[in-house]
């Protein structure tokens, strides 16, 4: 029952409420347009009491013909009609208000993520954000089309009756008004009780899905240790006390809202009462009393539905604390010029002293966590550099800072005699190609996931590419061909094949600058063999980083860098390493002695 | 996509109804309470309104009228709406409650003997949460549909019933307004409705999808494509969804006014009819007024059918799909007359062979090896090698199709699933953890562990100091816990438990994939004392798990392409 935690207490919740109502300030005019229907359709329903009570009077009373009254009666379908409209078009400013905020929301959310980069989105588990900016973002919407609007309707619509109730009959004002002051009161417990409700019960109740959840996800788990059977007990076991536990809060619980129910009923059984027996005594006339009587419990109606708009609000205060998060998440701190590269050949690059440390979790007082701790490395121009080194030596890292994901924090990155610092990040990514240790293919076709530009492609250039990089083969064997759709996790086609359209991008781009991952281990052994040929013809000519995981492919480097421990420890050729005697030889014994 | 034939129309009706039966007596007392709230409030106006024109035409006539019959009536009438509504949300909440218990409880056990061969999807949480919705529809159904539905049902008949004592045109027309209002526009909007529902579903989740394919394809994005240009993408996509859902508003905020019109016509339409009774002299004045308070109070019996037409066909198909889900086979059939476990632990695969249903090539291709007791077989090879498929069918989670595997001697078939997966402790690259304290986690190997067993266990599975350093220690929960708990810290939680399960044979599955270099050191530590003594096969692709292995089976397409013995070297 129970989609989105609930806020846990009740100053926080206070925080989120006072955000959405921030946020409901952009959306204010669609909002506000369909509240003043909502009161309008309020003023012309205590108009159709009073032409009702006219009928009345004049047929039950005074025994006038049908025929007399067929004007009145034409003028409440009038009202009928006209409120129709309105009811029609309150409808429809409250979506467009809520449709035209959730849009900018989103548009929001996703500006934040694209301006928090590749560094942040690596981090997330994207299935969670997705969830966050879509569904999250949906479950906001009727807090702004029904809790905000009708909270205010709750007001003016009995106010208004009041208003017109008094002059008609005092008594009956009276016994209306005495309850309408308690009308923010009982707003009040109203909302604390569901908030309780939220708290207590949505709250275990969550915990309980949870287990229940938890325990199908972990079935494996539990039928691996002969514990299945036992559980399923369990889980009705938990139900149940549940459903006991509960229900003796519900009963009190529903208490609170059983008083509003019964002032309501009690109200209009005084009010027919004290009419009927001052009729009896002549003290009023028919015409008001029956005018009292027929608004009495419209003045209770909208406070009655208000327990749904409560919940609505509670939905939306789960939903928005995660979008919160996101969208208070920081900037990283950027250290990068304003000025553009041009490059004729593939450049030398200097890497400098670079000293890089993860900030610790916020909210943690541990040291931030060092990484690379004053690195020099250079990348001769047109040649290949592998670096090599444990996983956690810091070798991701280093590509993320190459790449321009992450900003340096010190040192400095010189591409020929120009400092990666002066540079905006575009400009330098320009001239980068990188290919993925697991690559992603976007929805779209073949050839929108080789040329990664939907507006500009090179028919000629994409050919070539695909070519170039072993993919023309399956591609020209699918029956689509370049047109062939494929999904985010690549449909239909093979890891070998998904690293293929990915090695095609990097031909495409034809970027001086290129940076490989290593694929890991886990392609067929054609594949493997095609795709270390096409990677050796893509880094002719051009300045190449190898992200070794393995050492096989990378012996014949021109140059072999060992990474540990946020330094560079040694480098030469693999040749020259071995000689050494030290981690690098030491590494590649033990993959020699597995069989690797 | 495939139309929900009647059959299957009918076979989750039958089930729904079953499911509902045990509690059927709290059921219907909830419709019944509901039922008389909805009564009592219409009795309580249509009295209002006969008693103070009753009470005027005294007052202008002088004629003398009993006024404590009504005037106590409304009293009554006002407690029974009011202690009504109060009994009738603990009684449908009782249900609620109820079903919730039965269905879960009936959900896990059928669900049990198909895992994790026909559930194997659902790590990727799409399915989970699939199942998470359906199972919350079903709970809901009886509050959402049936519960409103049957009260306005037998509310509308009492009040017509009622009506035809006056007259039969009132009755009439009355009836026809209440159906117009409470099945045939909300079926209508349904029925309109359809196109832009489903189109509200598609687009919602081509939103997701393309958001998270964005984030995870930011880096490439970055340096390839434009990422402003992503964002426009993604904007068109966000207006692809609000089109049908403003498409949808507008049949809905037409249905709507619709509703409200007809249900104002109708009771206008009663008025007029017996006005023109009052000058027939059928009725009197009183019971003019209390006709028209009844007929506008009428539709409050209706009020909630639209919401329930609505969810009546989300709760059909999620409860097909729950039936789909439970249905499917188990994968395994287990043996008519199992065999005790045997004594030896040695492993024989003789030309084994194995194909997934709608797999084009065999997973495994007649994979032979033989394990003796004691000694290690680390399996290596690309993903959907078939090596995965090995562990699942000695495990008794997938049968195989040819060949035969035996274990300590014993035909494999002739073992039931318990018996075989008693004598295996498997680590896998994602141990799962319950969503409760580690020591919990750990009992559920051995329930009636002592203290100095758990310490034992964890300390070889170097995760003790880990544990204590925790300001609960061992009754720290797990449950916030991926932030707490790193990746190797679950290993060896995982490791722990299955060194307290102490079984003869141990299956490792990369165990140290996506370990740092520290991390994977300390738990391939851990991972050597588990395999001491004890049968094992291992994948991985770790140089430093390889070692530990006597035997190194390389596996190509479900192919053994490479056999190393270090055993016999």
């Amino acid at each position: 029952m129970a989609n989105s935690p609930a806020p846990q207490d009740k100053a926080h919740t206070r925080t989120l409420d006072l955000w959405l109502r921030a946020r409901g300030k952009s959306v204010k005019s669609p909002l506000n347009i369909a509240v003043a229907l909502g009161g309008m359709n309020g003023f012309f329903l205590i108009a159709q009491c009073w032409l009702l009570a006219h009928v009345l009077n004049d047929t039950a009373i005074n025994h006038h013909p049908l025929a007399s009254v067929w004007g009145y009666i034409a003028g409440i379908v009038g009202l009928f009609l006209f409120r129709a409209g309105l009811n029609f078009a309150q409808l429809r400013f409250t979506f467009e208000a809520g449709a035209r905020l959730r849009s900018d929301l989103r548009s929001q959310l996703f500006e934040h993520i694209n301006n928090l980069g590749p560094a942040f989105s690596r981090a997330q588990r994207s299935g969670a954000i997705a969830t966050e900016v879509v569904d999250g973002v949906e479950a906001l919407e009727k807090y702004f089309s029904l809790y905000l609007p009708q909270m205010q309707l709750a007001i003016i619509i009995p106010a208004a009756i009041l208003v017109f109730v008094f002059p008609f009959d005092w008594v009956s004002g009276l016994i209306l008004a005495i309850t309408a002051p308690l009308l923010p009161v009982f707003m009040m417990i109203i909302g604390k009780q569901t908030e309780k409700l939220n708290q207590e019960q949505w709250q275990s109740l969550a915990r309980m899905g949870a287990h229940f959840f938890d325990m199908i996800e972990g079935l494996t788990t539990l039928k691996l240790f002969g514990a299945a059977r036992r559980e399923a007990q369990f889980i009705g076991k938990i139900a149940d006390d549940y459903r006991l536990q509960t229900m003796k809060v519900l009963r009190v619980a529903f208490l609170s809202s059983m008083v509003l129910e019964f002032l309501a009923a009690l109200s209009i059984a005084m009010v027919a009462v004290y009419v009927g027996f001052r009729l009896m005594y002549g003290d009023i006339h028919y015409l008001n009393g029956i005018f009292v009587l027929l608004l009495a419990p419209e003045f209770y109606l909208p406070l009655r539905s208000m327990g749904t708009q409560f919940h609505a609000r509670m939905d939306a205060l789960g939903a928005v604390e995660p979008i919160i998060d996101l969208l208070n998440t920081p900037l990283p701190p950027q250290r990068s010029g304003l000025n553009t590269l041009s490059l004729n050949a593939a450049p030398t690059i200097r890497l400098e002293h670079i000293h890089f440390a993860y900030p610790a979790p916020t909210g943690s007082s541990a040291p931030p966590t060092p990484v690379l701790q004053g690195l020099n490395l250079t990348l001769t121009a047109q040649t290949q550099t592998a670096l090599v080194g444990a996983s956690g030596a810091g070798k991701t890292t280093l590509s993320q800072i190459l790449m321009g994901f992450i900003p340096l924090q010190s040192g400095e990155i010189w591409i020929n005699d120009t400092a990666l610092s002066s540079l905006t990040p575009a400009a330098w990514q320009a001239h980068v190609a990188w290919l993925p240790q697991n690559p992603s293919l976007f929805h779209g076709t073949l050839a929108e996931n080789i040329a990664m530009n939907p507006a500009d492609i090179n028919l000629q250039a994409l050919h070539e590419a695909a070519a170039a990089a072993h993919a023309l083969e399956f591609i020209e064997r699918l029956p689509q061909g370049f047109n062939t759709l494929v999904g985010d996790r690549g449909q239909g086609l093979s890891g070998g094949e998904i690293q293929r359209i990915a090695l095609a991008r990097a031909f495409y781009k034809n970027a001086p600058v290129l940076i490989l991952d290593e694929p890991s281990a886990s392609l067929d052994l054609e594949s493997e063999q095609l795709i270390t040929e096409a990677v050796a013809r893509l880094s002719v000519g051009r300045t190449v980083l190898v992200i070794a995981h393995r050492l096989a492919t990378i012996e014949h480097s021109a140059h072999i860098a060992v990474l540990d421990r946020g330094h560079i420890t040694e480098q030469g050729t693999h040749a020259a390493l071995i000689a050494r005697h030290g981690a690098y030889a030491e590494l590649y014994r033990q993959y020699r002695s597995a069989g690797l | 996509m495939r139309i929900a034939r009647p059959a299957a129309r009918h076979r989750a009706l039958k089930w729904l109804m079953a499911l509902t039966r045990p509690y059927l007596g709290w059921m219907l007392a909830g419709v019944g309470l509901a039922a008389l709230v909805i009564l009592s409030n219409v009795a309580l106006l249509a009295v209002s309104g006969w008693f103070i024109t009753a009470m005027a035409l005294s007052g202008l006539t002088g004629a003398v009228i009993n006024y404590f019959t009504p005037a106590a009536a409304i009293r009554g009438l006002a407690i029974s709406r009011t202690v009504g509504r109060y009994l009738e949300r603990l009684v449908t909440h009782e249900a609620t409650f109820k079903l919730l218990a039965g269905l879960r409880q009936w959900f896990f056990e059928q669900l049990e003997p198909l895992a994790p061969a026909r559930l194997q999807y659902l790590r990727g949480g799409d399915l989970l949460s699939r199942i998470r919705a359906d199972i919350d529809s079903l709970e809901n159904a009886y509050l959402r549909i049936f519960s409103p539905s049957l009260a306005a049902l037998i509310a509308s008949l009492v009040m017509v019933i009622f009506l035809l004592f006056w007259s039969p045109a009132i009755a009439f027309t009355n009836l026809m307004g209440l159906m117009l209002a409470g099945v045939v526009l909300p079926l209508a909007t349904l029925k309109l409705g359809l196109h832009s529902g489903k189109a509200m579903v598609e687009a919602r989740a081509d939103l997701r999808q393309r958001t998270s394919e964005t984030l995870r394809g930011m880096a490439e994005l970055t340096l390839y494509g434009n990422p402003s240009q992503r964002i426009l993408a993604i904007q068109t996509e966000n207006t692809a969804l609000i089109t049908p859902q403003r498409q949808q508003n507008r049949i809905d905020a037409i249905s709507s006014a619709a509703i409200g019109l007809i249900s104002q016509l109708t009771w206008l339409g009663v008025v007029v009819l017996a006005i023109g009774l009052v000058q027939s002299g059928v009725l009197d004045g009183p019971s003019l007024v209390m006709l028209t308070f009844f007929a506008m109070a009428s539709f409050e019996a209706t009020a909630a059918l639209p919401l329930a037409f609505r969810a009546w066909g989300e709760t059909l198909s999620a409860a097909n799909r729950i039936l789909d889900l439970v249905d499917a086979k188990p994968s395994v059939t287990e043996p008519s007359a199992p065999q005790p476990a045997p004594l030896r632990f040695d492993i024989q695969f003789t030309e084994v062979r194995l194909r997934y249903p709608g797999a084009m090539n065999n997973a495994l291709n007649d994979v032979s090896f033989s394990l003796p007791q004691g000694q290690k077989l680390a399996l290596r090879g690309a993903s959907g090698s078939g090596k995965t498929s090995i562990t699942q069918i000695l495990l008794k989670f997938w049968d195989f199709d040819a060949g035969t595997i035996s274990l300590g001697g014993q035909n494999l078939r002739d073992l039931s699933g318990d018996t075989v997966r008693g004598l295996c402790a498997v680590v896998s690259q994602q141990v799962h953890l319950f969503n409760t304290s580690i020591a919990a986690n750990l009992a559920l190997a051995k329930p009636n562990a002592s203290q100095e067993e758990l310490f034992e266990a964890c300390r070889a599975a170097a995760i003790l100091d880990d544990i204590l350093a925790l300001p609960d220690g061992f009754n720290t929960l797990v449950g916030e816990a991926a932030t707490r708990l790193s990746g190797g810290q679950a290993r060896r939680i995982g490791i722990a438990r299955a060194l307290l399960k102490n079984a003869p044979i141990v299956i490792l599955d990369e165990p140290t994939e996506g370990l740092d270099a520290v991390t994977e050191e300390i738990v391939t530590t851990a991972l050597g004392r588990l395999l001491i003594g004890r049968t094992a096969i291992i994948i991985t692709h770790r140089p430093k798990l390889l070692t530990l292995a006597d035997q190194i089976l390389t596996l190509d397409c479900g192919r053994v392409i490479k056999h190393i013995n270090q055993s016999k070297l």
